[in-house]
């Protein structure tokens, strides 16, 4: 891997906009309304780095929260469009963008069932295998912030094509992989070679980083230890409080859960799949009327099993890069990490 | 790349009813493409969705077995918006597929040994694309034994093909229809599944069971099936899920850290103990 370069800040703006001259650009971008979010960008203009976290996460870039599966007439099912050109995306924080490799193991891959091309989803994959991910270290983490309890870090690289440290008068760029260097190289008239104070700051931003988020509880077992308390009533109590909004979900860089329906008008339409969310209680809710998760208590219990045991003994990773969206968007308060606290000690507590 | 999510063209060939209400239907269905039909390799067990564009689709069961080539069957209850929309379709219509989804029943664990099939009202489809697979490669199998029941005889699934079936003269397969209570014109078995299962005793040695119906049915059945001594590994069934994707991607159909779509439907019982979530 060819090492780090330095992108004068000034030279941003023209950097996004030398990407965007050959693929599709996105960005977090400032609304008026102060919320900052994902967006299609064309330069400079508008996009906020230092925002710790968008609003919703980046995922809707690549599992967009409604679209297209096909359209159809009278005739039949029309042919569906093939991918566009690259993709890349510009100020992805680290757990957002282990979010979109835990996605990609959902997505972008057979599931246990190897090299059965059937199984992968089309739609993710011509869009995610196209990107290249900036990442960008997270200089001060937030209350909300969790990354450490799970493997990640400020300044953590899983998903990240190339790594931005934001050092104020520049951005150091570290590719992280081969295809995250071939795009450094088609910009190479606005890099110039990293110093190694550029380096050494860079680190320290970093360490400084990791130093501020408070040290991560131990979690060992966590999978079988949920397992084993399936069935206790503590349940009830934490789940007590939800309103079943479904806001953890929809922010969450790594639910997944969708819908597929029907829009037809006088026998033409589309199918589009739309994002869904396993808190409502129509979400399981069979023709029969029969509902084998029909009570909000199952129902979170089902988001905090998937997480937490279901997909590590799936896919041997916890499907949660603690970014936090969930405790911050919760109308009721609802700390997962409080959660999990508590079914740990409880389980402890009980000689598990 | 493949897409899972494209509906294969397919048209309604045959429509019957199945029951005097008409809210059972059967449909078999035919391939508009040559090279999908060929490209259609699955097994008894397997599952398809079914649509009508515009209206959306739903899972059903293949009823028909890969030993009946030419089309595929699958019975349908009229229950919500989707099966109304197929129970209104006529035959020459066109409806897309996908499948075959999910697994099967192990019919190459089952070879060389005795087959026990106990079914209750519509949950029949799947295990008849069972029994068909298995007298089709009847050699391979030993005593099959078949108990079937319903609420009265009007709402038993495949009329003819069980007389058909018990006339076959086949020492080897016992065919026992019941229906809860007596009706006119029943000269059968009366009784419900769990106790006319007990009544027969099957043998479980070198046997497999495999059980589909209502839950209460299922649930009175297990015990009698063990008190047999059948063990949880070789009593099989087939759960029913909300399935939108079918290939283990959009999340609702889970039990625990199975799919229903790609680790089911079949499951045998020894799995499900296992597992967390109680079905």
């Amino acid at each position: 891997m060819s090492t780090a370069v330095r992108l004068d800040a000034t030279s941003l703006d023209r950097f996004l906009r030398v990407l965007a001259d050959a693929r599709e650009v996105f960005a977090p971008v400032a609304a008026t309304d102060g919320r900052v979010e994902f967006a299609r960008v064309r330069g400079g203009e508008g996009v906020d780095s230092s925002r710790m976290l968008t609003g919703l996460s980046p995922k809707g870039l690549f599992f967009p929260e409604a679209e297209v599966l096909f359209r159809y007439d009278r005739g039949g099912i029309l042919p569906v469009e093939s991918p566009g050109g690259p993709i890349a995306v510009w100020g992805m924080r680290g757990c957002d963008a282990r979010g979109l490799a835990l996605l990609d193991r959902v997505f972008g891959s057979a599931f246990q069932k190897p090299g059965d091309e059937r199984f992968e989803d089309p739609y993710w994959k011509s869009r995610y295998d196209r990107a290249t991910i900036f990442g960008t270290v997270c200089p001060a983490p937030l209350s909300t912030c969790f990354c450490n309890w799970f493997g990640g870090s400020p300044s953590s690289t899983a998903g990240i094509d190339v790594q931005a440290t934001d050092l104020g008068e520049a951005w150091l760029l570290s590719p992280v992989t081969a295809k995250g260097a071939e795009l450094l190289m088609t910009v190479d008239d606005l890099l110039s070679p990293a110093t190694a104070r550029d380096v050494e700051a860079s680190r320290e931003i970093a360490l400084r980083a990791q130093s501020a988020l408070p040290p991560p509880p131990s979690l060992e077992g966590l999978e079988d230890l949920l397992t084993g308390v399936f069935h206790e009533p503590a349940w009830e109590g934490i789940a007590a409080p939800c309103v079943q909004c479904g806001a953890c979900t929809f922010s969450c860089p790594t639910c997944h859960c969708f819908d597929i329906q029907d829009e037809d008008r006088n026998g033409r339409g589309r199918r589009i799949r739309a994002w869904d969310s396993c808190m409502f209680g129509i979400f399981t809710r069979e023709a029969s009327g029969h509902n084998p998760r029909a009570l909000s208590t199952q129902r979170v219990r089902q988001r905090v099993m998937h997480k937490y045991s279901y997909f590590p003994g799936n896919y041997g990773e916890m499907l949660c890069t603690g970014c936090g969206r969930c405790v911050s968007v919760c109308p009721v308060g609802f700390d997962i990490r409080n959660v999990l606290l508590e079914l740990v000690s409880g389980a402890e507590g009980e000689g598990r | 790349m493949s897409n899972a999510y494209l509906p294969l063209p397919m048209r309604v060939a045959r429509i019957a009813a199945e029951d005097p209400a008409r809210s059972l239907r059967t449909f078999d269905l035919v391939f508009e493409d040559p090279a999908d039909r060929d490209a259609f390799r699955y097994l008894p067990g397997q599952f398809c969705e079914m649509s009508v564009l515009g209206r959306g689709e739903s899972p059903f069961g293949i009823a028909s077995s890969p030993t009946e080539e030419g089309f595929l069957r699958f019975t349908v209850n009229r229950t919500g918006s989707v099966t109304a929309e197929i129970h209104d379709l006529r035959e020459g219509d066109r409806v897309g597929l996908r499948g075959p989804l999910g697994n099967w029943y192990p019919v190459d664990l089952f070879r060389g040994g005795d087959v026990v099939i106990i079914g209750g009202g519509f949950a029949f489809t799947t295990l008849r694309s069972l029994l068909v697979y298995l007298l089709a490669h009847r050699e391979d199998y030993r005593t099959i034994t078949v108990v079937y029941g319903a609420r009265n005889p009007g709402l038993l699934l495949y009329k003819e093909e069980l007389e058909a079936w018990a006339g076959l003269g086949d020492p080897g397969l016992r065919l026992h229809l019941t229906i809860d209570r007596p009706a006119d014109g029943w000269v059968g078995t009366t009784g419900f599944v769990p106790g006319v299962t007990k009544g027969l005793a099957p043998s479980p040695d070198g046997a497999h069971a495999v059980v589909c119906g209502p839950p209460v049915m299922i649930k009175f059945t297990l015990p009698v099936l063990a008190g047999l001594g059948f063990p949880d590994d070789r009593i099989f069934t087939s759960l029913e899920r909300r399935m939108k994707c079918g290939i283990g991607k959009c999340g609702r159909c889970n039990i625990g850290p199975r799919y229903v779509c790609i680790d089911g439907p079949v499951f045998s019982m020894a799995e499900l103990r296992e597992n967390p979530e109680p079905v």
